[in-house]
């Protein structure tokens, strides 16, 4: 979970981008004279349960090699695919959440290539006929990044090395599990629109649970084009730059493309850029080459004679629409219109709501923080005051705790208590967070806040036994408790107290302090200045 | 990546270049084959299953035999398609057929030779070695197993000679572009290749997708009809099975037949089928069938399928270009044959020389595993599916496969149930209204093994495909009914059997066998 908090998701990110938000023009004179244009193509690993042609299930990142692998998966003879419908379900819903116009008929092609990962010595693909064209994601408010299509695909075997004797090995788990591949066209003219439509889209896949989005663990990864020419001339010679895995990376590969591309540019006036497929350099931070253009191989793209056609109808395609779960943008109208909450609050929220659990073959998710502080909202008075609770508090606490919103045992119905008893000053908001810790280390679903707080003695002091709401146990204890704490307080600082009476207002602070930790955080702090001030005037009187 | 099997390729008979290891296995195997006087002049089976492990299971195919053809898999017995490729390779699953079979308690006798994964028409591709036809012609007066040495054809001419040799009742074959119905021709047995995809494939190893069906050679068309109705099943498994709404619709638009009377059948003549090829060997049993379905009420109707000529083009360029996709998972890796490879004799920059490339863990893997054939369709079909030749040849020969297709539609008096609107290319009153084709399945009797052309000479041996070819690129069912040349004085033939193809539209198949089994006692 915390993955995605270090790959720009964070909350703080997502205000500073908001805020930094840049237009298209601001960036233009950093490479000066020059154009740049790049188009991503992305690989998300869709979140199904069984792989795209096989009813093998899907495996997690370091589970056992070859423990996920059926006879098709290792391409045995005689084995033949059987489409899993879960994964065209969400690779149309992802379809219609980035607007992309889903075809009534597409079909599978394979694509041959000879190497280690590729157990049938082909790649199920779709060249000819993909599964959708079309569409366009936001990014960066209102600038629309059009996507050219999004096709079905099987994902590779995983490679690996052994270092010392340099053997290769080979983990069949993720062979055959289903891929989208998002292609976008060339319409991002730098490396932060880049990075802010990768970060849009694997928002966007999380929300509609189509994919985890992670690139950590390489269920997202990204191809990235990039070429660069003169202002009013025709694009320039585009290079691919291959399987980049983070962000970061991303970011500085399409950088360091630029910069080599206008560097080979000025060198001659008839100078060109080589086509090229390219790698990134983890360590130097620098691409190179991966193959030329004469070296690129011939795939040999054949259809698929065992798949056939794949048929949707607009009956299917109308379902998928309506069971989408709500996209990013439209809950953010909804909490502004609703709730009126701060663009900065709903930021933090919705990032939330983005960490929770992606249920596999796009199932319902269960409820996020956004259903959580819904509920709360509903049983509270001030829907700002409720979100703070659910962000900085219970949300806040439970990061420091290393968990994350999935692991909060905290019900909806016990916050709002909890909530409700701070407002009618019954609990201090400092008591309030003990007991919202105390719950979170003692479990229970049945547990009322209200008599928890009795139990451990956090009901608020106060003065004047009035402020108290009806319906509570009468808090004229507590009321005698602070008046005894302050006398206790002044008796305790006699030299503070005598120069407060000399007119040395700000030494009340001091003596306030002195009450607030010895009441445990149970003192409202007004109150007792008032108490304060009140004891040591008729002192003075 | 380069295919570097040209230069292994130059003996023309591929046994005589077997590596020693695979030898082992074909000797192995050869022993298996016991009672060798007989099974051994025939080579039909390369695997005999042990009796003692035969399972003994309640069903409907009790007392029935069966060999199944070694591209099938079997979790009991080893499945080598004939290569060296997979000699030693035995599956870890039963297909789909095996299981059906098993389950009706049908008992196994073994594994039948075939040519490497299908591939040819002559059953001489194989590392077990070709199969011998066990037929003698009358004419042939030496003891049999000095009898002429002739090809049983193929591809599945184990299955064909091991029914012919009475080793089995009934055997599973594979049929892409006529490898059951030429050998049940050269052999003198029943061959019957289904619909498309009424069959399933699942567990049968795949030469050409689109193509491939298992079917059933037998020695009469009632044996053939007690498998078919066991394995004729929809199968989940397999993505090209059809559902079983459209094989009911298919099969409703052909039983208005009274059994037993052809009174009403059209049969269709098509006239592209006799072509020069033709010997005039093989128009003879042509034309006692054409008498016998005259006598018994049918109505001959000469037909014109005009596509005919260039169907053979097609199915080759579709069929190699889908086999070169499908024979790219023998690589060694995961399963089969590994050769350890040598350093680099690819050309190419100096710096690999003397190191192992990537290409040479494939290249000599499978130069060595691949047979002759198979090498030498995998590069055609390799060539087909290239970038710059993909129009011109696999998107052709898919055009031509759609105007074959057109041809029969305009014949048949019921239109295909698979697709939706079968609209008849002509609604012109002149449709011939055929309920099946007849013609020659072979352009001749068995040719001998001797005069059997290698993989190094021309396309000629692919002329065998000629007349069987067109109903497997449009998916028809088709049986292959044996018919002696001997009954007629001998004279005008050899001795040797001849094969009549009945062909009918899609999914007509229980019609089409009755009428056949129908025919087959009309002619006797």
């Amino acid at each position: 979970m915390l993955s995605s908090l270090r790959h720009g998701l964070s909350p703080l990110n997502i205000l500073r981008r908001r805020r930094l938000h840049t237009r298209r023009g601001d960036l233009l004179n950093r490479w000066p004279g020059w154009e740049v244009v790049i188009g991503i193509e992305v690989h998300a690993q869709i979140r199904s349960r069984a792989k795209l042609f096989s009813d093998t299930l899907t495996s997690e990142l370091g589970q056992p090699a070859n423990t996920h692998v059926s006879a098709f998966d290792a391409a045995f003879p005689g084995t033949l695919p059987r489409l899993n419908h879960k994964c065209v379900d969400l690779a149309v819903r992802t379809a219609v959440a980035l607007n992309s116009n889903v075809q009534r008929s597409s079909s599978f092609d394979r694509k041959h290539y000879f190497y280690f990962d590729l157990p049938a010595g082909y790649q199920i693909t779709q060249h000819y006929a993909p599964v959708s064209l079309g569409g366009y994601l936001k990014i960066d408010g209102d600038i629309p990044i059009r996507i050219k299509q999004i096709q079905l695909e099987q994902d590779t075997a995983k490679l690996i090395v052994e270092p010392r004797t340099r053997t290769p090995y080979i983990d069949f788990n993720r062979a055959g599990s289903a891929l989208m591949e998002i292609v976008s066209e060339p319409d991002l003219t730098s490396p932060e629109e880049a990075s802010n439509y990768v970060i849009r889209l694997q928002r966007l896949l999380r929300a509609i649970g189509s994919c985890d989005g992670s690139m950590e663990k390489g269920s997202l990864r990204c191809d990235v084009n990039v070429s660069v020419n003169r202002p009013g001339s025709p694009p320039g010679t585009r290079c691919e730059i291959k399987n980049l895995n983070s962000i970061k990376f991303m970011y500085a590969a399409i950088k360091c493309e630029i910069q080599r591309h206008i560097s080979i540019l000025n060198s001659s006036p008839h100078a060109s850029v080589p086509q090229e497929t390219r790698g990134f350099n983890e360590d130097t931070f620098e691409t190179f080459k991966l193959r030329s253009k004469e070296d690129a191989p011939d795939y040999r793209y054949m259809p698929d004679m065992n798949l056939g056609v794949l048929r949707l109808t607009e009956d299917y395609i109308q379902g998928i629409r309506q069971t989408m779960p709500e996209l990013p943008d439209a809950a953010w109208v909804r909490l502004q219109q609703r709730y009126s909450l701060s663009d900065a609050q709903i930021a933090v929220l919705l990032a939330f709501d983005s960490e929770k659990e992606i249920p596999y073959d796009g199932e319902a998710f269960r409820d996020g923080p956004v259903a959580y502080f819904e509920r709360v909202a509903a049983l509270t008075e001030n829907p700002r005051v409720a979100c703070n609770w659910v962000t900085n508090e219970l949300v806040g606490q439970l990061t420091a705790r290393r968990e994350t919103y999935n692991d909060n045992t905290v019900t909806a119905e016990q916050l709002a208590e909890l909530i409700n008893l701070v407002r009618d000053k019954i609990l201090t908001r400092s008591s309030g967070q003990q007991l919202l810790r105390y719950m979170l280390d003692n479990p229970s679903q049945t547990a009322s806040p209200t008599e928890l707080a009795h139990k451990l003695d956090l009901i608020a002091m106060s003065h004047s036994s009035g402020s108290a709401s009806a319906t509570m146990v009468t808090p004229a204890k507590p009321a005698a408790d602070l008046h005894a704490l302050c006398v206790a307080a002044i008796e305790g600082l006699p030299s503070e107290a005598e120069a407060f009476r000399r007119g040395n207002k700000n030494v009340l602070n001091k003596i306030v302090g002195h009450v607030m930790r010895a009441s445990r955080g149970r003192a409202d702090a007004l109150a007792a200045k008032q108490a304060l001030e009140e004891l040591l005037n008729d002192h003075q009187t | 990546m380069q295919l570097a099997c040209v230069n292994s390729a130059k003996s023309s008979v591929w046994r005589s270049c077997t590596p020693p290891f695979l030898r082992r296995c074909i000797s192995v195997h050869s022993e298996a084959s016991q009672g060798r006087d007989k099974k051994s002049s025939v080579n039909a089976l390369v695997y005999v299953a042990n009796k003692e492990n035969a399972a003994v299971i309640q069903g409907p195919l009790n007392g029935v035999s069966v060999a199944i053809k070694d591209n099938i898999c079997t979790a009991s017995m080893p499945t080598t398609c004939s290569s060296g490729m997979l000699a030693d390779f035995t599956s870890p699953y039963d297909a789909t057929v095996v299981d059906l079979l098993q389950n009706a308690g049908a008992h196994f006798v073994g594994k039948a030779n075939c040519d490497e994964f299908g591939m040819g028409s002559l059953n001489t591709y194989s590392i077990h070695g070709p199969v011998i036809n066990p037929f003698q012609s009358k004419l042939d007066k030496g003891k049999w197993v000095d009898r002429e040495q002739r090809s049983a054809g193929g591809s599945s001419g184990g299955s064909a000679a091991a029914v012919a040799a009475g080793m089995c009742d009934a055997a599973l074959g594979t049929d892409t572009g006529g490898s059951i119905r030429l050998p049940a021709s050269y052999c003198g047995v029943v061959g019957y290749k289904p619909s498309y995809g009424l069959i399933s494939r699942h567990g049968v190893v795949s030469f050409a997708d689109s193509l491939d069906c298992v079917g059933i050679l037998a020695k009469d068309v009632a044996t053939v009809q007690r498998l078919n109705s066991v394995i004729s099943a929809f199968d989940p498994r397999d993505p090209t099975a059809l559902p079983v709404e459209i094989r009911r619709k298919a099969y409703d638009a052909y039983t208005t037949r009274t059994p037993g009377s052809f009174e009403g059948i059209r049969f269709g003549i098509p006239q592209e089928y006799f072509p020069s090829e033709l010997s005039p060997t093989a128009l003879e049993p042509t034309s006692r069938v054409l008498e016998t379905l005259k006598s018994l009420g049918g109505t001959l109707v000469p037909v014109s399928l005009p596509s005919t000529p260039y169907a053979l083009s097609a199915y080759y360029v579709i069929a190699s270009a889908e086999a070169s996709s499908n024979m790219a998972r023998y690589d060694g890796v995961q399963y089969g044959l590994k050769v350890k490879p040598e350093p680099s004799a690819l050309e190419g920059d100096a710096s690999n020389r003397g190191k192992v490339d990537i290409r040479d863990i494939y290249a000599q893997t499978r130069s060595t595993g691949f047979g002759p054939e198979v090498r030498k369709r995998i590069l055609l079909g390799t060539y087909a599916l290239r970038a710059d030749a993909f129009d011109n040849y696999f998107q052709q020969a898919l055009r031509v496969r759609h105007l074959v297709r057109d041809d029969f539609n305009r014949v048949f008096r019921v239109p295909d149930a698979r697709f939706e609107e079968s609209i008849p290319v002509e609604t012109d009153c002149n449709s011939p209204d055929i309920d099946f084709l007849v013609h020659p399945t072979a352009i001749c009797p068995a040719p001998l093994l001797s005069e059997a052309p290698n993989s190094q000479g021309s396309l000629d041996t692919y002329v065998q495909d000629v007349l069987t070819v067109p109903a497997s690129l449009a998916g028809l069912p088709a049986v292959s009914l044996p018919v002696s040349s001997e009954s007629d004085s001998g004279e005008r033939g050899d001795g040797w059997p001849m094969g009549v193809s009945i062909v009918g539209q899609w999914g007509c198949d229980e019609t089409l066998l009755n009428v056949s089994r129908e025919l087959a006692e009309g002619m006797s």
